[in-house]
């Protein structure tokens, strides 16, 4: 099995005021090509930041992250920026949506960081929103839709530069149940396809179905069920 | 990525408006003010190439105004005979005149009109270029036999005589003590201003006939010669100064200014002019920027939570610095053009109430642009260069 994120140590040390807070406190995880990877605690247990380290977002005090065969602390801004354009679509639980554009607009603006010409871009942005049932919806802005169409925008854009891996926080916290659910459902379409999925929750439903949940307490790994064969940590 | 920065900035009509008014004003009045002087300059120009070149005038000097006294030009210090020794000393002029010059009340039968009496020799209408209209210039034999004569100017003309044949008419010129009858043989063109004289408003008459009858008086009110070519103009008024001072003995009893170097105190003049008032208005367009950098300022800070899901999706340090740097330079960009249009209406408004003559040049509109973009740059660096740095992270929490 292929690894597509490897991290080795990781040590995350905030500091809020004059108290030093290990957000994450030596995380050693590989993540499998393929996998639909479930990431569990209570709040404050680190898997936010531990999310946000895996998608570059941020960089470890201590520790390595591997992106496939890249470590991160060797890469500059540019390099970074290319990695979370080119490799990871993010869903946050607060959708994340540019008031401003249209949700055609989301769904393109990765694809204009990653100097996508601007006619592809129009094809596969409109490409992706149908794939996510939002083909009458192309032209709202995010306040005309609702919360499950906001977040299937941001499941598209997350789309936009076909990633291999796809990191989700709260995916479905801020959705009623029916909407969360066809989030859901899209993320194991998605998973079925090959993709890697990573989904950071508080919620045991979602983690029925994860093939791997790992169990996170005080910034540290305390357990991990394997539900199908997926290999070894 | 124009289209995006165009969007962010029409997102805030109000905001945006308010905060390009400085950039407006500063660069309306950068080329309202560089439009009078360049203007008020070329027209100087313009009548300085239209008079005649390589004159040279000789005036008296003043008289110091001690004990509570204004000082006042000295009446009684020029002559004709002054004159005559300047042109017989000095080979490098080709003329030399005495000047009687007087404002007088002027008749025709029952039309009457102020004018200023020019009285000279023959060669005046050569040295300053002055050109008939009708009728005839006066000659050296009307000089010498002190003839009644007259040439007048335009104005003068269509004012007392309405219906255009003022040539072979005789007028009266008046003032407390005297009553003069002079013939007038010939009509000036239109000239326009000529910088001590208007020749439009005058009427000339030879010196000789004047100097008793009109002026009653024995000096003069200034000389004017006129330098053979450009190169011996300056030697020409160093030869005037030796007559002079053998006569004086005191370089504050008589002024010397050639035609070269009053064009250089009014270019001198002028820009120093135009760079002062330009500083005042280039105070106005950095106060605009810092205000340009205050909105951006808040701007970014608004928009924080924007920056990170544009850093999470794919952005980079600089596609953020970029985006908003254009932002910032779209808006003085606008605002100074705007500015532009502001500033060519106040020339032209300007032209229209002052009737002084304005300017704009390309290079000043060129400038104004360019100046507007930098100012957007210099202001807009910072706020771009604070949104570049946000952590993503944190970014994103922003609430």
């Amino acid at each position: 099995m292929k690894t597509v994120i490897k991290a080795e140590n990781l040590q995350k040390i905030y500091k809020m005021g004059d108290n030093l807070v290990k957000a994450v406190d030596g995380v050693s995880l590989n993540v499998f090509e393929g996998e639909y990877l479930v990431i569990m605690g209570p709040s404050g247990s680190g898997k936010s930041t531990l999310m946000h380290l895996m998608g570059c977002l941020d960089k470890p005090t201590a520790g390595e992250i591997y992106i496939g065969d890249v470590a991160v602390s060797k890469l500059n801004d540019a390099q970074l920026a290319r990695v979370r354009s080119k490799m990871i679509g993010f869903v946050f639980q607060q959708f994340n949506l540019l008031p401003r554009l249209t949700a055609l607009e989301n769904v393109e603006l990765p694809m204009i960081y990653a100097k996508v010409p601007r006619e592809t871009r129009k094809k596969r942005a409109k490409e992706l929103l149908t794939l996510v049932g939002l083909q009458d919806r192309m032209h709202h802005r995010p306040t005309q839709l609702s919360g499950g169409q906001m977040q299937r925008v941001a499941i598209a854009r997350a789309l936009a530069n076909e990633p291999q891996i796809i990191l989700a926080d709260e995916p479905t916290g801020n959705l009623d149940s029916k909407s969360g659910e066809e989030v859901l459902k899209i993320f194991s379409e998605l998973h079925d396809r090959g993709l890697t999925i990573i989904v950071v929750t508080h919620d045991p439903e979602i983690a029925e179905l994860g093939e791997r949940v790992i169990h996170m307490r005080d910034g540290r790994i305390v357990s991990q069920e394997v539900r199908a064969s997926v290999g070894n940590v | 990525m124009f289209k995006e920065a165009f969007k962010s900035i029409a997102a805030n009509k109000l905001r945006t408006t308010l905060s390009m008014i400085g950039i407006i004003i500063g660069v309306a009045a950068v080329i309202a003010v560089v439009s009078v002087a360049e203007g008020t300059s070329q027209s100087i120009k313009q009548q300085l190439s239209t008079i005649g070149s390589n004159l040279i005038l000789i005036s008296p000097g003043f008289a110091r105004g001690g004990g509570g006294r204004v000082s006042t030009a000295f009446s009684d210090l020029l002559t004709k005979e002054d004159a005559e020794r300047i042109a017989q000393m000095s080979p490098s002029l080709a003329y030399v005149t005495p000047i009687q010059q007087g404002n007088f009340i002027v008749q025709y039968e029952r039309q009457n009109t102020m004018s200023t009496v020019l009285a000279a020799y023959s060669a005046i209408f050569k040295m300053m270029n002055l050109n008939l209209f009708d009728g005839d210039y006066f000659t050296e034999e009307d000089e010498i036999a002190r003839r009644r004569v007259a040439i007048i100017g335009k104005e003068i003309a269509s004012e007392l005589f309405p219906n255009g044949d003022a040539v072979g008419k005789t007028i009266r010129i008046t003032s407390q003590n005297t009553r003069q009858n002079f013939k007038i043989i010939g009509v000036l063109e239109k000239s326009g201003n000529l910088l001590f004289l208007n020749p439009d408003r005058s009427i000339i008459i030879p010196f000789s006939s004047a100097e008793q009858r009109v002026f009653r008086r024995s000096y003069v009110s200034s000389i004017v010669a006129q330098a053979q070519s450009e190169q011996l103009a300056a030697q020409a008024v160093t030869e005037i100064d030796a007559v002079l001072y053998s006569k004086f003995q005191d370089t504050e009893r008589y002024r010397i200014v050639s035609q070269d170097a009053m064009l250089q105190t009014i270019n001198q003049t002028m820009a120093l002019l135009s760079f002062m008032l330009g500083s005042i208005a280039g105070i106005s367009l950095l106060v605009g920027g810092i205000g340009i950098m205050n909105i951006m300022l808040v701007t970014v800070t608004e928009r924080t939570r924007e920056i990170g899901v544009r850093k999470a999706v794919g952005a980079s340090r600089r596609h953020i610095l970029l985006q908003f740097l254009l932002e910032s330079i779209i808006l003085t960009l606008v605002a100074g053009i705007i500015g532009v249009g502001v500033g060519l209406a106040l020339s032209r408004a300007i032209a229209l109430v002052g009737s002084i003559q304005t300017a704009v040049t390309p290079l000043v509109i060129i400038i104004a642009v360019s100046v507007s973009i930098a100012v957007g740059v210099t202001f807009g660096v910072f706020p771009a260069m604070k949104a570049a740095k946000l952590n993503p992270v944190e970014a994103l929490r922003y609430e």
